[in-house]
């Protein structure tokens, strides 16, 4: 599809012009301003909302200390964030496939829980393990799309009854925190590569293939189902299908961020999920993605996802009681869902005019 | 139709054809549901009882009765806001908080709770306003207003406490979970009490009517001259209320609450009203099934022990049954249409 495109364009193009010349007169002073209108209007400027947000956190940061610009610091907070960021992406996809995943907290206690047990020594025995809960936890996901696209549930029920399923086994598997990681596994996942660290590999390994995601049939589908099921149906999506794969993505978002996870508090944790459940969602929503799906993307998620911890660490640096985390994210929730009704409210009222 | 000498006027005139004829269709689908329900708590209750000596004494119907009422008052508010066509996920940390300021305000005493469960039951009035505004009038999702409401109780709470502990409960309070009147608890009979204000309100009043009205259709509703949004937010209120009530009763029965005792009746609540037959996409179900899903999830819950099953299994029951159940009611929903 997408090597095609250029080849039609540059037949329906009168012979003797050059692409170049067309380019030229688009980016003129007129349609400068033009675009530049256009794209205030648009609400792109959300899309930066973001970015302001965690500009002005890493400043505050910053503030009190010196020299927390470097490498390092990048290094650390990227170790922190980057299970959140990992179990964002799927929860990026589902939202804008006009859904919404509470279950993927809980299945990321299970794998925590399931690796710490059966990683063993590493080697052989750990990548047969990972293997296996890659596939089931893909398959796990499916299941949620399955019982969302095909019965027509509620997303956010079928989501929410399969976060006790998953939860509760993770707890049947492993009552408290326990296991062990492999070291040859944490020391992967602590590692560093050219000074840089294999968090920021990992992220930029992410966002290359959100680049590459982004272009492709599937994402297209996925933001169409999202804008409307019936039009999308009518349109000849498959849309059964893309549900179910939306979910299944999802499910194994989840489970490589345990695998990260795992890599971080060597050991298992049954309960960590639900506090991933609401963070994911406000990296999701802070970065500018539409709850009523259809609209958003992953590049703003990344930026939303490290402001909950950027924010844990601002309480830290100015000695706040860290009993205001809490709060604060649940505040900063419903103040991004806010900024997301004001811009369904804006583009209802341009469309109106 | 075309027969018809004048043309219908609106929505309501078009559809009064068929209306007693898909009244009794949906009447009469959730009246099966209900027995259903009622038939599985009994048939659950009996087979265990045959297999497990002392489960029917009347001692453990008792202890089933109190255990069964903390689900029934938070299945009630869950009720009201599922038929609204919500859903509250807040529920949590508003029945933890007011156990745990309970505690604090009373100082353990009896005394002070004159004045302690009204300021409790206004903070949940409190909670629920915010949350219904933020839903019906602002028009947040009910799913990310009431997550977020939970974690923002939840934090508020925390800071609250600060270094403050959490104390015992008032012995008052404490007794109404252990002492009787006539053949049961204080406890079950202020469930027994809320259930039938539940039922009467959505059986035989306006408010009832108008309920339904929203759930099956915001925009039909309104354009049948009901007040979406004053209904909406009162369904938002009756539950975060009946968390606060719930959460005061739990403490008398725990006798010291602790963070995160309410959070297993999130699931708890959205699986009864789910068992009681509830579709959960608004406009049907009712406080009379979800009182039989208490009762189920509740034997559920004393039959893991005797079967040698742990917590984590009674997660995975109940996310299995609020599937199972939902599933089927969606089917019959569908197959309604049709």
């Amino acid at each position: 599809m997408n090597s095609a495109e250029p080849r039609t364009d540059a037949l329906a193009r009168p012979p003797g012009e050059r692409p170049s010349a067309r380019g030229s007169h688009t980016f003129g002073p007129t349609g400068m301003s033009n675009t530049l209108a256009q794209w205030l209007r648009s609400g792109a400027a959300l899309a930066l909302t973001p970015w302001i947000i965690l500009a002005i956190l890493v400043v505050l940061y910053g503030a009190r200390q010196a020299g927390v610009y470097t490498i390092n610091e990048l290094n650390i907070f990227t170790g922190e964030t980057l299970t959140l960021i990992l179990i964002s992406f799927g929860q990026t996809l589902v939202i804008v496939s006009g859904g919404i995943d509470l279950s993927s907290g809980g299945l990321l206690s299970l794998v925590t829980a399931i690796a710490a047990l059966h990683f063993g020594d590493g080697g052989a025995q750990m990548w047969w393990v990972m293997a296996a809960l890659i596939i089931g936890s893909t398959a796990a996901g499916a299941v949620n799309g399955f019982l969302i696209g095909v019965t027509g549930m509620q997303p956010f029920i079928v989501t929410l009854a399969t976060s006790s399923v998953f939860g509760g086994a993770a707890l049947w598997v492993l009552p408290t925190n326990g296991g062990t990681v492999p070291a040859d596994w944490s020391n992967f996942g602590n590692g560093a590569w050219l000074g840089i660290g294999t968090p920021v590999w990992l992220l930029l390994l992410l966002a290359l293939f959100w680049l590459i995601f982004k272009r492709t049939r599937l994402w297209f589908e996925i933001r169409s189902v999202g804008s409307s099921q019936e039009a999308a149906f009518l349109s000849g999506v498959p849309v059964t299908r893309t549900i179910v794969t939306t979910y299944a993505l999802a499910g194994l978002f989840a489970c490589l961020a345990a695998l990260y996870y795992i890599t971080q508090s060597e050991s298992g944790n049954p309960t960590v999920g639900p506090e991933y459940i609401l963070t994911s969602i406000i990296a999701v929503v802070l970065g500018g993605t539409a709850l009523i799906g259809g609209r958003g993307g992953f590049g703003g998620t990344i930026a939303g996802a490290y402001i909950p911890t950027l924010i844990g660490s601002v309480i830290f640096i100015y000695g706040i009681d860290s009993n205001w985390q809490a709060l604060l994210e649940g505040v900063l929730l419903i103040f991004a869902v806010l900024l997301n009704v004001l811009a369904a409210f804006l583009v209802r009222r341009r469309s109106a005019a | 139709m075309s027969t018809m000498p004048n043309p219908p006027i609106g929505p309501a005139a078009s559809a009064a054809g068929n209306l007693p004829q898909r009244a009794w269709a949906t009447a009469n689908g959730r009246h099966r549901s209900i027995v259903l329900a009622y038939f599985i708590a009994i048939a659950m209750f009996v087979i265990t009882s045959a297999f497990t000596p002392g489960f029917a004494s009347p001692t453990h119907i008792k202890e089933l009765l109190i255990e069964a009422s903390f689900i029934g008052i938070v299945g009630l508010g869950q009720t009201f806001v599922i038929i609204g066509g919500g859903v509250d996920l807040s529920i949590p940390y508003v029945l933890c908080a007011s156990g745990i300021v309970l505690t604090i305000l009373s100082g353990g005493q009896n005394g002070p709770l004159i004045w302690v469960i009204p300021v409790l039951i206004l903070l949940g009035v409190l909670v629920g306003l915010v949350n219904g505004i933020g839903i019906a009038v602002l028009g947040i999702s009910p799913i990310i207003m009431t997550l977020g409401m939970n974690v923002v109780v939840q934090g508020a709470l925390l800071v609250y406490l600060g270094s403050r502990q959490a104390s015992r409960a008032p012995p008052l309070v404490v007794d109404w979970t252990f002492s009787s009147v006539g053949p049961l608890p204080i406890n079950t009979l202020i469930w027994l009490g809320l259930a039938v204000i539940a039922t009467v309100a959505l059986s035989w009043t306006t408010f009832g009517r108008r309920l339904y009205a929203v759930g099956t259709s915001r925009i039909v509703a309104r354009f049948s001259g009901v007040n979406v949004v004053p209904i909406m937010i009162a369904t938002y209120v009756i539950c975060a209320v009946a968390a606060a009530i719930a959460g005061i009763l739990y403490t008398g029965f725990v006798a010291q609450p602790y963070l995160g005792m309410g959070d297993p009746y999130l699931f708890a609540s959205v699986a009864a009203v789910a068992v009681g037959g509830a579709p959960l996409i608004g406009g049907s179900g009712h406080y009379i099934g979800t009182i039989a899903g208490a009762l189920v999830l509740t034997v559920l819950a004393d039959l893991l022990p005797i079967l040698n099953l742990d917590p984590g299994a009674l997660q995975i029951v109940y996310g299995l049954t609020i599937l199972v159940t939902v599933a089927a009611a969606t089917v019959r929903v569908r197959e309604g249409r049709q």
